[in-house]
């Protein structure tokens, strides 16, 4: 049985609001981080993540509950007992010290011997492919690099924990995905403890073991990225994950709903004539213009490997993604087309 | 395009704007009459012996020892002050940006630190005399000592560490706030205890701060010539003194000019190091975007209680010394007599009149005049291109970086004698304070319009509008808010300055600070107090008064501009 290295009970933060008084940033938090996961704390700018993530380094002392690293209570130890490596989402490079004497400083303050340092520092260096780096100040270093001297310098004294706030969000969209991809090699290789905070979804299920979303201060699902997908809890995780058509749905019988006159085979388990919200994705739409049904093509998105249509069924706008497009000619705005749903993804809130 | 093509294309385009023409012949008309032409002279009379030139006059005043114990002196007195200074000023910078106080205790601590800034000179010296002299609150009344002199080397180092660690505050405070918290926050991770990150992070990115702090505060203590006046005594002559002495004490006019040059030395010195050295060790924060501003963990609280304790402390100390001066004022005779009167209050505005009506004229004359004069430089050398425009830069700069002292003197020398005996008139003492001050106005009008994108300029003239016309429907309205800064130093300057002006005024043409030094060295303190306590009120009153203007402008950089106005 895994064992857990972070623990979050109940945690609560208050801030004082100019305007509104005093407000929760974050509240009844209860979260466990399995040892060498990687959990990422999802959700909109102001959810709470951050301060979450900051409370974990301990920047800032909860009002409420307690948090554990490893089995040791640290809800009231300061940050530099704790044992964590951060990353900000600004990188935080000393601008004073070389890249060498950067990633040197947590080995410093542990009082190790120079030798020890001069190894341990060359060693992570080259782990992150900046080997002959060290000599160099901060800003003469490209985004990209500072970000690999940071995350050096916060794995080098071989934390219990590793805390990234944002990492990514000051590269482009390339050099993103290439360096969460090495972000993820690097956490596996030495199998850390770590928690990801950010709030692109995309970066979430690409990077996570777990995902845990979160709206104003409060953790409303966590679970995998394919759960969080297909199994949405709320309306809020079914709309911030993936595009959603979010559609009301009449219960025919015991295993048939219908929207806008559409029939489908779904088992909800709730009583014939009530109503149910449907989480449909758009691949699990398809369009077919022969025959022509009673749904019409508002506006078509090509974007190479799929293509995006809006459709207008009734009284609803559909979202619907087709990746067989290659095959025949594209639907046109206006032309009528038929809608099939296919029941299998279809997830009943 | 060659070099000489570029300039020749220059020159075509001033021929073309007739009002450029205009304007920049005037100024460099004025510059050269109120700026140049009195260093030339100065020069001369102090190397030029019988049409040679000779520096056995400067030679014969450095073999005189006490003209090199003032030097000494000098040099002692602007360290010591640098080094207390700058130590207080980042006591109250820290504690201004951690020390976790609130907005009022902010404000509070703001108004007692700007306070000494923006008094006349005297004041804390004032202060000093009635707390410390030989009938002193505390060293009398209190301690019951007698036979205690106020005066030497302490008592000055005293009074302007108290006056110029605000420059060290204004200095400071925007680089500590501009260290991100994240990199204190990262150290702290890494296992530092807040002592080690205060040492390694903290005090090594304030380092440039420092050293700007303590050139400036140390500028400003060679420079200062009221406070040694009447505190350094006999024991403790400094330059600004001697050079003053010898020209009115013995007329010797070459001494007083060669004494003050020696005093250019160390402050030139001063000047460049600042430029070429300090300039380029300001560390900017390397991805440009600082983190999120939380109340950091990094300052122990107890820490952060015994910042806020000193800070009290020297506020405490500032405030006692305005109370004992408001006292003094409102007292028959300090320390002898302490009945209530207003009689001080009387003298200063009967036989007080001329030198408040002065002064007042004055500073109404030279606010307009070099508010405009500010802004039209600033706007010249930040937007327009022309041959000698860095020259112009420069000389527009020299008056206010010169102490006073030798500016002064220069004045005196070069407009005593025909064709330009200026001297005794009030003429004399506006163009000293316009082109002694006005700089403040020219580098807030410069810093202001980089902020604005100059194809504001370039839509106005694709219109048809030429340079005069855009500046004053463009540019002027944009900024008004440098403007009014300007206006405000030219003014506070007016009212509080002696060491140029102290050379410049005549028995038609009185000053309120130069009765202020009257009246102590006549030891009658309480109307010098209760001259002071007028200054202090009027300022104040101006500068409240531009503040609600800065606010009403509503400019993106009015805040900038109300800074300077103090820090001017």
């Amino acid at each position: 049985m895994p064992t857990v290295s972070i623990r979050l009970d109940r945690v609560s933060k208050r801030f004082d609001h100019t305007v509104k008084g005093e407000v929760y940033a974050v509240r009844d938090v209860s979260l466990a981080v399995e040892q060498g996961e990687l959990l990422t704390l999802l959700g909109p700018s102001g959810c709470g993540k951050s301060t979450t993530l900051r409370m974990i380094a301990g920047f800032e002392e909860p009002d409420a509950g307690t948090i554990s690293i490893d089995g040791r209570d640290v809800t009231h130890v300061l940050p530099n007992k704790r044992g964590i490596g951060f990353m900000f989402q600004n990188y935080a490079l000393f601008p004073h010290l070389s890249v060498f004497e950067n990633v040197a400083y947590g080995l410093r303050v542990q009082g190790r011997d120079a030798a020890g340092i001069t190894r341990a520092v060359n060693e992570v260096l080259e782990l992150v492919g900046l080997a002959s780096y060290g000599r160099q100040q901060p800003h003469q270093l490209s985004g990209g690099e500072q970000q690999r001297v940071a995350l050096a310098r916060a794995v080098v004294f071989q934390p219990k924990v590793l805390l990234f706030d944002e990492p990514l969000s000051n590269l482009d969209a390339k050099l993103r995905v290439e360096m969460r991809e090495q972000i993820r090699a690097l956490q596996k290789r030495i199998g850390i403890t770590t928690v990801y905070v950010t709030h692109d979804q995309e970066e979430a299920m690409a990077i996570s073991d777990r995902i845990a979303v979160m709206e104003r201060g409060v953790v409303v699902q966590d679970g995998t990225a394919f759960d969080l997908y297909y199994r949405p809890r709320t309306e809020f995780v079914a709309r911030f994950i993936g595009r959603t058509n979010l559609l009301a749905a009449r219960v025919v019988s015991a295993a048939e709903v219908e929207v806008e006159g559409q029939h489908i085979a779904l088992a909800t388990g709730h009583p014939v004539g009530s109503t149910v919200q449907l989480v449909v994705r758009p691949e699990m739409i398809e369009l077919s213009p022969a025959p022509p049904g009673d749904a019409v093509i508002a506006q078509r998105t090509f974007l190479g490997e799929k293509t995006d249509y809006l459709v207008t069924l009734g009284g609803v706008a559909l979202q619907v993604s087709a990746t067989d497009h290659y095959r025949r000619p594209p639907m046109e705005p206006g032309q009528p087309v038929a809608v099939r749903f296919h029941p299998e993804g279809i997830h009943v809130l | 395009m060659t070099v000489a093509a570029a300039h020749a294309g220059s020159w075509r385009r001033i021929a073309a704007d007739p009002t450029l023409l205009v304007t920049l012949t005037a100024i460099w008309l004025l510059l050269g009459l109120f700026v140049l032409y009195p260093l030339v002279e100065l020069l001369a009379r102090a190397f030029v012996d019988d049409g040679r030139f000779s520096l056995a006059p400067l030679l014969e005043s450095l073999a005189d020892p006490s003209h090199r114990a003032a030097f000494l002196n000098s040099l002692l007195l602007g360290t010591s002050v640098g080094l207390l200074g700058t130590a207080l000023g980042f006591l109250f910078a820290l504690t201004a940006v951690r020390g976790g106080l609130g907005r009022h205790w902010l404000t509070l601590l703001d108004a007692f630190a700007l306070l000494p800034l923006v008094s006349p000179p005297f004041t804390t010296s004032i202060s000093i005399i009635f707390s410390f002299g030989p009938k002193g609150f505390i060293t009398h009344d209190l301690l019951g000592l007698t036979n205690v002199s106020p005066y030497g080397y302490w008592s000055t180092t005293l009074a302007e560490t108290l006056t110029y660690f605000p420059i060290a505050y204004l200095t400071l405070r925007p680089i500590l706030a501009a260290i991100d918290p994240n990199l204190e926050e990262m150290a702290f991770s890494l296992g530092g205890s807040r002592w080690r990150i205060f040492r390694t992070v903290t005090l090594p990115l304030a380092v440039p701060g420092f050293a700007n702090a303590f050139l400036l505060l140390f500028a400003a203590s060679l420079a200062d010539f009221a406070t040694p006046l009447i505190l350094a005594g006999n024991s403790f002559p400094v330059l600004p003194t001697q050079a003053f002495l010898q020209i009115t004490g013995m007329f010797d006019f070459k001494g007083g000019a060669v004494l003050s040059l020696i005093l250019l030395v160390p402050a030139a010195a001063v000047f460049l190091l600042q430029r070429y050295w300090v300039g380029r060790r300001t560390y900017v924060t390397v991805t440009g975007k600082v983190g999120q501003r939380s109340r950091t963990r990094a300052m122990a609280p107890w820490a952060g209680a015994l910042l806020v304790a000193g800070c009290f402390l020297v506020a405490a100390l500032i405030a006692y010394f305005y109370a004992l001066l408001v006292w003094a004022s409102l007292v028959v005779a300090f320390g002898a007599n302490n009945s209530f009167t207003w009689a001080h209050y009387h003298v200063i505005f009967t036989e007080g009149l001329p030198a408040i009506r002065d002064t007042l004229i004055i500073a109404a004359i030279g606010m307009p005049l070099g508010g405009f004069y500010g802004v039209l430089v600033g706007y010249l050398i930040a937007r327009r291109r022309f041959p000698g425009r860095r020259a112009m830069e420069l000389v527009a700069m020299i008056n206010y970086a010169l102490p006073g002292t030798i500016v002064g003197i220069a004045y005196l020398i070069a407009f005593n004698d025909p064709p330009l005996a200026l001297t005794g008139g009030a003429l004399i003492i506006v163009a000293c304070y316009v082109f002694r001050y006005s700089p403040t106005g020219i580098r807030a009008t410069v810093a202001l319009l980089q902020q604005i994108d100059r194809s504001l300029d370039e839509a106005s003239s694709s219109l048809g509008a030429g340079s005069g016309e855009t500046f004053r429907r463009v540019t002027l309205p944009l900024i008004a808010p440098a403007f009014f800064a300007g206006l405000g130093v030219v003014f506070i300057r007016s009212m509080t300055a002696i060491s140029a002006t102290i050379f410049l005024v005549s028995i038609s043409w009185t000053l309120i600070t130069v009765r202020i030094l009257e009246n102590m060295t006549e030891l009658s303190l309480g109307p010098a107090a209760a001259f002071s306590v007028f200054v202090i009120v009027v300022v104040f009153v101006v500068i409240g008064g531009l503040s609600a203007v800065l606010v009403r402008l509503r400019a993106p950089a009015a805040g900038a501009a109300a800074r300077s106005l103090l820090g001017g």
